[in-house]
């Protein structure tokens, strides 16, 4: 090493340079920090994210980088849980001093890791957090990227009311993104004139939905609106099956969309409705160039946690490009007042940096593939409706 | 926003909670073992069972073995686990004072599940196998949560019938109740702990096979089986291995009767509320501890 040093001090000195107006890049790079779920309930979802984070950044370094410096990725495993998030922005920032932080996965893990990045005044695009109320609590550092929380089951909801269903049953996870997804879809089916006949929250993490669906076949609803996450979509689709529930339509919020959804439940995952930020086949600048690169990188399909966190981190980069900076302050200026279209869709925020702009689509499970079928400007086909009974399949 | 309960939703979730209620025994019987035969409350025994669900995961993918004759397999490879466990480590704190032990289980433990992250990835596998059900008089019987039911109970049943009737059996009850007698008695005291502790693994690796025909596997899917066990073992009494049964059932059906009269969020708490309960009025469990 000393060496090394001393050749290149020498070198620099033969050169006549002085060692001490070295340009920019005696700087270091820049280095962005995040915490993600790579372990525990959230890790396929988290995992995702953290692929479109790193693509993103090799992009950018390929394109010279941010205000011509390198950026690196620095990430810690937050195993799916808040308080672990927490203490991994604390050590981000105070410990490791790292220049600028991105999201972590999840409503209710940002919600935590926004106390952290608010109160060292970091600037916090947070690209996996749906939940409104995140956004209203009159934080200024942390920005919105994908659609609500609320708006998920709509797609679902909407299609059922056009086909004539009157009732409509919501089960969810206890925890702030399914809470939210859940209270959405309760809200827009009472709008619609539907009756809800039926709705329970179950634990995180539970796997045994034997009692719940005896009540939800006893309340025998035309829908069934599961505001889920991975696990638990897969758990309460076997046992539907197994205890013969049979909604006319079935629907589900986040894990339904991964290909792993469709692995794990075989042709019992046809009929069902799932709700998705994202997909690659819609019409978005730059859609397909990155599931190409995606697929190539990492050797498998991107899901939208993937698409979000790679837009998240380009969106940033590019609100850093027009400040010219990578103070706070001035680059939450530009994140207030850009409007942008990325590879997954519109970014624009309103003044609470709540997004306003990105739309969520609707697909149904047909022979193996997502076909998108709402809204209807977007579809890619038509429903198939109504589900027909397990028995019956 | 509730619905009328009818008595075929209170049999279907009666069958629920037996069916649910059969494993837990099986699963919880191991720790009762080993605690009524070391007073170790192993804590890795739930991520014992995880590695169980594992074996049948790769018999299942890899070998294409139907998943319910893996359960043989699982059981065996992970008796020899446990018996390297034992030898290597757990023997090391047997006679040690009881905090010793919770830390050493509790290390094992947390190797194993990053041991199994590392190995096997933390993404959710499945052994999509058999799904549906029969429907029975109007009640719902899940095929894969009923065959299970079956193989716990014949499990089980073979585990009691070992305890009661054979030499080594009544060795190791023999040793449960009483270390230094057994020991006067010629009993090889080492020996039966090493044995107990294959047991118990084996116990808890056949909960993991049969739970991966269920439920979706990953590296974390034990935890909440050691608290589970925990809670069966203390209902039941402590070291009392009747007792495991009693408490495995009953907890069974509480989770999912509070799932059903209140919320599925409530039924933990109620199982916790009623594990309070029986500690104020009956501390010793149930059936009381050690008598076996």
């Amino acid at each position: 090493m000393m060496v090394k040093a001393l050749t290149a001090c020498s070198l620099a000195l033969a050169l006549g340079l002085a060692v001490v107006s070295l340009p920019a890049d005696a700087q270091g790079p820049i280095r962005i920090g995040a915490s993600l779920s790579l372990t525990g309930t959230y890790a396929k979802l988290g995992k995702n994210q953290h692929e479109g984070y790193q693509l993103c950044i090799k992009d950018v370094n390929a394109k010279g980088g941010l205000l011509g410096r390198k950026v690196d990725l620095v990430v810690y495993d937050d195993q799916s849980t808040p308080p672990t998030a927490v203490r991994l922005y604390e050590k981000l920032i105070t410990e490791d001093k790292v220049d600028a932080v991105m999201g972590p996965y999840s409503s209710p893990v940002s919600e935590a890791a926004a106390n952290v990045t608010e109160k060292y005044k970091k600037v916090m695009v947070a690209p996996l957090a749906a939940t409104t109320s995140i956004f209203k609590k009159g934080r200024k550092y942390i920005f919105m990227v994908i659609s609500p929380a609320e708006g998920y089951l709509e797609g679902l909801v909407d299609m059922g009311a056009k086909r004539g269903l009157k009732t409509i049953a919501v089960v969810n996870e206890d925890t702030l993104f399914s809470k939210a997804a859940a209270a959405g879809a309760v809200e827009l089916a009472k709008k619609r004139g539907m009756q809800v006949v039926y709705q329970e929250a179950y634990p995180k993490g539970n796997t045994d939905f034997s009692a719940l669906l005896t009540k939800v076949r006893a309340a025998n609803p035309d829908i069934l609106a599961a505001a889920t996450y991975f696990d638990d979509a897969v758990a309460l689709t076997r046992q539907m099956k197994e205890l013969n529930v049979n909604p006319k339509m079935y629907g589900v919020t986040v894990g339904g969309d991964l290909p792993e959804f469709y692995d794990t439940l075989k042709q019992n995952a046809e009929f069902i409705y799932g709700a998705t930020q994202w997909e690659h086949t819609l019409p978005y600048p730059g859609n397909q160039e990155f599931f190409d690169a995606y697929k190539k990188e990492f050797a498998h399909e991107p899901s939208y946690h993937s698409a979000a966190g790679y837009a998240g981190c380009l969106i940033y980069a590019e609100a850093v490009k027009r400040a010219k900076s990578l103070d706070a302050d001035q680059v939450r200026d530009q994140l207030l007042k850009l409007e942008m279209k990325t590879l997954f869709g519109e970014y624009k925020v309103d003044a609470d940096g709540f997004q306003t702009a990105h739309k969520m689509v609707t697909f149904q499970w047909q022979g193996e593939k997502k076909v998108t079928v709402w809204p209807d400007e977007l579809a890619q086909g038509k429903p198939r409706f109504p589900t027909p009974p397990w028995t019956q399949r | 926003m509730s619905v009328a309960l009818t008595p075929e939703m209170v049999g279907q979730v009666l069958i629920s909670g037996v069916l649910s209620g059969a494993l837990y025994a099986m699963v919880a019987l191991g720790l009762a073992l080993i605690f009524g035969v070391m007073r170790v409350i192993n804590i890795a025994h739930g991520p014992l069972l995880m590695l169980g669900a594992y074996v049948t995961y790769f018999l299942y993918s890899r070998a294409g073995l139907n998943p319910f004759l893996t359960v043989p397999i699982s059981m065996a490879v992970l008796f020899v686990v446990g018996l390297l466990l034992q030898r290597t480590l757990v023997f090391r704190v047997v006679n040690a004072p009881e905090l010793s032990s919770l830390l050493l289980t509790f290390g094992i433990s947390i190797a194993l599940v990053n041991l199994a992250q590392l190995a096997f990835t933390s993404d959710l596998r499945a052994v999509e196998y058999i799904t549906g059900s029969w429907i029975v008089g109007g009640l719902a019987l899940s095929k894969p949560r009923f065959i299970a039911f079956v193989f716990a109970t014949v499990v089980t049943a073979l585990a009691f019938v070992f305890l009661k009737s054979t030499r080594l059996g009544k060795a190791i009850r023999a040793t449960s109740q009483s270390r230094e007698v057994a020991m006067v008695c010629g009993i090889d005291v080492a020996r039966i702990h090493l044995l107990t502790f294959g047991l118990a693994s084996a116990l808890a690796a056949g909960g993991g096979a049969l739970l991966a025909v269920i439920v979706a596997i990953q590296p974390e899917m034990g935890g909440v089986w050691t608290f589970k066990s925990f809670l069966v073992i203390v209902l039941g009494g402590a070291g009392n291995y009747p007792g495991a049964l009693l408490g495995g059932l009953l907890l069974g059906l509480v989770e999912q009767l509070a799932s059903l009269f209140l919320t599925t969020q409530l039924s933990e708490v109620v199982a916790y509320v009623l594990l309070v309960l029986v500690l104020l009025v009956r501390p010793t469990g149930l059936l009381g501890g050690r008598q076996t």
